[in-house]
């Protein structure tokens, strides 16, 4: 899982934020180290690389995945959702995940927020009105220090409210 | 841009600025405390808004950076608010009389008469703009501590709800924490820490390192250099990514640390450590006190170390700038890191500028600070700014833990069952945890250094007529420092479980028992307005409440937090009212619901004193449940979340507030103060629930179910062999041949040897059919895999294989003349692929699967042959083979056991079947892993591809029920030789995941034709998966399972992308004979090859210890293979 003594990766073509990107570097680099490293991202957070913490996660394809422990070649041709990509590409507007986390204070340090409003996504595009017995189970892995448990599911919550009313409208 | 307005105190080195105000109108506070991730800037801004007359939006707060804000010391004890905010609030006020003074003068009239409001003095109907009255000043002001504020009656903007000003840019990841922050040209160090991980005192600190082999790393890509100082020890390159690895590579000797003292009882150990006796307070008589109980009750509490787990773990970065160097850090107090850094690189602290930026919750002292000086020292060193990024262990293993502490109190009731008599003792072993480079280069002492902070809360808030407080001042064992708090927790821990003590000792409601004691109204209504508004239910005695195996009970506590040196400032009061439910045989405690209650004199944010209220019962709810540091002889053990799990959603109580209104008095920190009684609550509320008193926390399951008085299965876990240092797997399992030594005997002398092929220049007439044959061959037979050594030319050879007879190396296939194949003939190429023989007559280890290559058609041989001649030749040489059977011993092996026959077809079957017979049992080489071994090494026809151990990996049954029992069909096989994976049945791992990037590469045809042999193996129907068992005793490995494993093979999301393919139920590696495969696995993790569907899987050598290891192994057994006997 670490990049080899000298293994130099074939060039790497996938979509990020719906951009085309296409990169080099070292074989075997965590998708993780790939965003952050060498293509500047903040969003994806390194919280344990074992995929225990969550603050890592990204969208593969629409799929949530942990990116600490994600080879940076396994998403060749595949289009990679991280935070910045969340907002509208037009407006700027944010998306109905983090206008939520917005209104009801979703984080304290905001360390673990990435890893939670990747998952809240993922989790409200499965599952449009989830109880919060379902957010609870969604969010399991998702570790946050601080104790803001309940102002996050406060946020899933007001998430898909505000899915609900956009799609009303 | 100069100021109109600047309002500062005079120091001895010149001006500390609490505020400005620009031309514009627009304020900018300044704060020397910082944002610990509590989004205390808004509580700031809102005050400085209220005392000004300005909008949220015209008001900026700066935090923390030590060239504008002033040292107002740590970030700690829940001050900012209540200590450090206060002269902020005199600036502001003393701004809007500097401001309504000049409208006074404008408007020639009375001052009194001049009202503010959103910006602007009013007068009569004249409006005079703040910018107005601005214009053309440039006033400097020293700070009026006197300065009149606004009478919180008029409030507007404090105690009304304001949002948060920093998470629209969190939201957006446009927030810069420290992690984030990017200078043009920095590099990168990765520290490599000592192996006393976690200690900081002893004359081995700093003088452990023996030496380390530089040429070790320095090929690998982006190394700029290693640099060290004492035991201070880092690697430097271009990319973080590039800096671990060859951190990881560099070969260094440490000398052995010498051991902890036994930190298996944490009261026995901290009594037997050195030790100062403080008495911080005795007032009536204590021995006659204690004599004149009548109700005498001795009680011990115990605590233990806790880690501060922030989720990010520490990140600095500093560029020396010619020696006026700039340090961006996410340090808890910036001012007393300068000096610190000033020690440490020999300069005066005002040629030193921190800049702050937020990092992940600390709630403490963790390794924010150390990192910051493992940067400055890296940068001082090459000249160019430099970023180091703690891993996740290197941040649990060495941040300052909060402190064990043991609480002792002699006490009693009088014969009227009041009060009588307290003698409290505490052991604290604990200081500021000195900065690790300071000690690490020997830059200060590791001497043990004691520190006093083991009295914070040390006074029970109770009406006791004899009282004794002794605080026993001890440095620390391991490095400890404050953690949310601090000692103040455990101590009231102990206080507050013991008058819960007395009251049941009373017979009297436990809350009652406490009013009575109560002199402080304060205090006294803060605890009655709580019962009463939690729905408190007397009791004079534990009820007992059961529902079957399910005990319920509710508990009180209360603490007014004290923190600061002895006797300190009163923090915000809170109180606990907690219900839990007691599981009384799993011994598993769930909180339902957390009422606190808390007095906090004025509120200037409702949202964040809820926020915190809601994370300290979180945080503290783990800390008492679960959470405790472990170590093994030398160190702290504890690496990742896995065994330092925290607060789960799943686990969350209902919490409900109360905010007891008091804005006429001053703001109380919040910080910390919902969490001082949750220990105590929780304990109690256990008490009511099961008469059980516990006193020792965590409150884990294990300690539960001893309490409860259930007896414990006996551990299944043996421990396991001491860990040696690994190959990689494939190479180890290919050694298929087992069982030599006894060959060995036979010796040499009475077999012949075989004569060499002589070496020519092959000329090969070949065709492009036969070359695609040679190649779909080649795949097939996976020999790329073993012929490629790791990170090495691919078919050069070289990669070491592994045997229980020494190490062979794989020989290089391309067509080098020297090193290669290149001078190889057809005929040698046979013999070698059919006898084991190599061209120079030597014997081939059967570690080569000749034994079932000889079965292969004349055609395939030469198309492979041909395919091998055609590729690039590469010069390599191979090392010898360490092995301990001479090679003649092979020669004798040969003649008993290994027959050179071909395949006839089977003429009862058809063309496609007979085909992937051949595929199977010649070039694809099956057997050789699949085919249990009898004496010799030797393949037992008998048991063909019935399933096999070699070595410590599980080749399951490709024939026979247990192949049938696993439901494969032709199609499920097909697609997996295809991919890697059969959907819900089968996911390839290990050395069968390297085999499928050959079989990835075969015709459709050829990979029905070996599904279809491999089909017509299997016998019988499919099983269905054994469902999991959950363990009837959840213990540690439950835990680790849950908090390490179970993200990926317990999913939260369907779709997880990096979530396992199958389920645990359907790994052989858990229904093997043994748990070999198993440990590996987890030891080692796995690396699916890239092009098939197979995915990865971190390895846990580096996190967990061996013991954990094994352990789990048979956890997970027991969990995912009920129907299957356990493990020995």
């Amino acid at each position: 899982m670490r990049p080899g003594k000298g293994r130099m990766r074939e060039e790497l073509r996938f979509t990020l934020n719906g951009t085309q990107v296409t990169c080099g570097g070292a074989a075997g680099l965590t998708l993780l180290d790939l965003l952050r490293e060498e293509l500047g991202l903040n969003g994806p957070k390194y919280g344990c690389g074992l995929a225990q913490c969550g603050a890592c996660t990204v969208l593969v394809d629409g799929a949530p995945a942990r990116s600490c422990i994600l080879r940076a070649e396994r998403v060749t041709g595949r289009s990679v959702t991280t935070l910045e990509g969340l907002a509208d590409p037009d407006t700027g507007a944010l998306s109905p995940t983090q206008q939520a986390f917005l209104e009801m204070e979703g984080a304290q340090c905001g360390y673990c927020l990435n890893g939670m409003v990747m998952s809240a996504t993922a989790l409200l595009r499965a599952n449009a009105d989830p109880s919060e017995a379902e957010i609870r189970s969604a969010l399991r892995h998702n570790l946050c220090r601080c104790g803001a448990h309940l102002e996050i599911i406060a946020s899933v919550r007001r998430a898909a409210e505000l899915m609900r009313e956009a799609g009303h409208a | 841009m100069t100021n109109a307005l600047t309002i500062y105190r005079a120091t001895e080195s010149g001006r500390d600025v609490f505020l400005t105000l620009s031309p514009e109108g627009h304020a900018t506070g300044y704060n020397g405390h910082v944002d610990l991730g509590t989004g205390i800037g808004i509580a700031l801004t809102q005050i400085v808004a209220e005392e000004l007359d300005l909008p949220l939006e015209a008001v900026t707060i700066h935090l923390g950076d030590t060239a504008h804000t002033p040292n107002q010391g740590p970030t700690i004890a829940s001050e900012t608010i209540q200590i450090t905010a206060a002269p902020l609030r005199r600036a502001a006020a003393q701004a809007r009389a500097w401001l309504v003074a000049q409208a006074a003068r404008q408007c020639d009239a009375p001052e009194a008469e001049i009202t503010t409001l959103d910006g602007a003095c009013l007068w009569q109907d004249r409006r005079l703009p703040y910018d107005a009255l601005l214009q053309n000043h440039a006033e400097a002001l020293p700070l009026d501590e006197a300065a009149p504020v606004k009478d919180p009656a008029s409030y507007r903007v404090v105690g009304r709800k304001a949002g948060r000003l920093d998470l629209p840019a969190k939201l957006r990841a446009e927030f810069d924490y420290i992690q984030d922050v990017r200078l043009p040209g920095m590099i990168h160090g990765h520290v490599i820490r000592p192996p006393y991980a976690g200690r900081d005192s002893g004359d081995f600190i700093g003088r452990s390192l023996i030496g380390y082999d530089a040429t070790s790393v320095e090929g690998m890509p982006g190394y700029l250099g290693i640099h060290h100082e004492g035991d201070f020890l880092a690697v430097l390159a271009e990319t973080a990514p590039q800096a671990r690895a060859i951190a990881e590579t560099l070969k260094v000797d440490w000398r052995l640390p010498p051991p902890l003292p036994d930190m298996e009882s944490i009261a026995d150990t901290l009594k037997a450590q050195p030790s100062t006796p403080r008495p911080l307070l005795a007032s009536g008589d204590i021995d006659a006190g204690l004599a004149e109980t009548a109700h005498r009750l001795d009680r011990r509490y115990v605590w233990p170390w806790h880690m501060h787990a922030s989720i990010g773990p520490s990140c600095a970065v500093a560029d020396w700038n010619g020696g006026t160097p700039l340090v961006w850090s996410g340090t808890q107090n910036p001012h007393m890191l300068r000096g610190d850094l000033a020690v440490l690189v020999d300069l005066p602290e005002e040629q030193i500028e921190i800049r702050r930026h937020q990092a992940a919750g600390c709630y403490g002292r963790n390794c924010a600070d150390d990192v910051a000086g493992d940067a400055l020292l890296l940068s001082r060193a090459c000249g160019r700014p430099v970023r180091v990024q703690l891993t996740r262990a290197q941040e649990s293993l060495w941040e300052p833990k909060g402190a064990a502490q043991l609480m002792e109190i002699r006490g009693g009731l009088d014969a009227a069952k009041d009060f009588h008599a307290y003698d409290f003792q505490s052991w604290y072993p604990s200081n500021r945890g000195p900065n690790l480079a300071l000690l690490l280069t020997g830059r200060i002492s590791p001497d043990p250094r004691p520190d006093t902070m083991g009295d914070r809360t040390a006074v029970p808030p109770y009406r006791i007529p004899h009282r004794r407080i002794v605080a026993h001042d001890m440095a620390p064992i391991v490095r400890a420092a404050w953690l949310r708090g601090v000692s103040a927790l455990p101590n009231t821990f102990a206080h507050e479980s013991y008058i819960d003590e007395l009251a049941a000792e009373a017979g009297e409601d436990p809350v009652a028992f406490r009013l009575r004691h109560m002199d402080d109204p304060r205090q006294a209504e803060l605890v009655r307005r709580t019962a009463e508004e939690a729905g408190w239910e007397e009791h004079d005695g534990p009820r007992l409440q059961r529902e079957g195996r399910m005990a319920y009970g509710q508990g009180f506590a209360f603490a007014t937090y004290v923190h600061g040196p002895f006797p300190g400032v009163a923090a915000a009061a809170a109180a606990w009212v907690v219900d839990v439910a007691v599981d009384t045989e799993t011994g598993e405690v769930t909180l339902s619901r957390v009422f606190v209650g808390q007095d906090q004199g004025l509120v200037i944010n409702p949202d964040g004193v809820r926020q915190q209220i809601h994370g300290n019962v979180i945080q503290t709810a783990g800390r008492v449940l679960t959470e405790e540091v472990s170590f093994d002889e030398i160190s702290v053990t504890d690496q990742s979340f896995a065994d330092y799990p925290l607060t789960t959603f799943p686990q969350l109580p209902e919490i409900r507030t109360l905010l007891v209104e008091r804005p006429e008095d001053p703001p109380l920190g919040v910080g910390e103060s919902a969490a001082v009684p949750a220990a105590a609550a929780i304990a109690n509320a256990i008490f009511d629930a099961t008469g059980v008193r516990m006193r020792e926390a965590p409150f884990t399951p294990e300690k539960m179910r001893a309490a409860l008085g259930q007896t414990e299965t006996p551990a299944t876990a043996l421990p396991p062999p001491p860990r040696k240092p690994r190959l990689p797997l494939r190479t180890r399992l290919a050694a298929g041949a087992i069982g030599l030594m006894g060959l060995a005997g036979l010796g040499a002398a009475s077999l012949p040897l075989h004569r060499a092929i002589a070496p020519v220049t092959p000329q090969i007439a070949t065709t492009a059919e036969q070359l695609a044959r040679g190649e779909t061959l080649f795949a097939l037979g996976n020999c790329s895999s073993c012929h490629t050594a790791t990170g090495g030319l691919k078919n050069a050879g070289g990669k070491p294989v592994e045997t229980p007879f020494g190490t062979v190396f794989s020989t290089n296939l391309t067509p080098d003349a020297e090193t290669g194949l290149g001078r190889w003939s057809y005929a040698a190429f046979a013999r070698a692929m059919r006898h084991g023989v190599s061209r120079d007559g030597r014997n081939l280890y059967p570690a080569f699967p000749y034994t079932s290559f000889a079965k292969m058609a004349e055609a395939d041989l030469q198309a492979l042959y041909a395919y091998i001649q055609s590729l690039e030749p590469i010069r390599a040489e191979v090392p010898a083979a360490q092995m301990q059977v001479p090679r003649p011993a092979l020669a004798a092996w040969n003649a008993l056991f290994h027959k050179v026959d071909t395949l006839s077809p089977d003429p009862a079957q058809d063309a496609t079947w007979n085909r992937g017979r051949y595929l199977v049992e010649t070039l694809g080489h099956c057997s050789a892993c699949h085919t249990p071994r009898g004496t010799f090494g030797v393949e037992d026809q008998t048991r063909a591809l019935s399933g096999a151990m070699i070595r410590d990996w599980f080749a399951p049954a490709l024939a026979g029920p247990e192949a049938g029992a696993r439901g494969w069909d032709v199609p499920t096989l097909t697609r997996y030789l295809k991919t890697g994976t059969a959907p819900g049945l089968s996911a390839a791992s290990g050395p069968m995941a390297e085999v499928i990037e050959g079989t990835s590469q075969l015709p459709e045809g050829d990979l029905t034709a070996m599904a279809t042999y491999l089909a017509s193996l299997a016998e019988g129907s499919a099983a269905p998966v054994p469902e999991p068992v959950l363990p009837a005793t959840p213990d540690r490995m439950h835990r680790i399972y849950e908090s390490a494993c179970a993200s990926c093979h317990e999913p939260a999301f369907a779709d997880l992308l990096t979530a396992a393919q199958i389920p645990l139920g359907r790994s052989p590696a858990l229904r093997a004979p043994s748990p070999e495969t198993a440990m590996t696995v987890i030891r080692e993790g796995l690396s699916g090859p890239l092009g098939t569907e197979l995915r990865d899987m971190p390895g846990f050598a580096a996190d967990l210890p061996e013991t954990d290891i094994a352990a789990l192994a048979r956890y997970l057994r027991a969990r995912y293979a009920p129907d299957l006997p356990a493990w020995p």
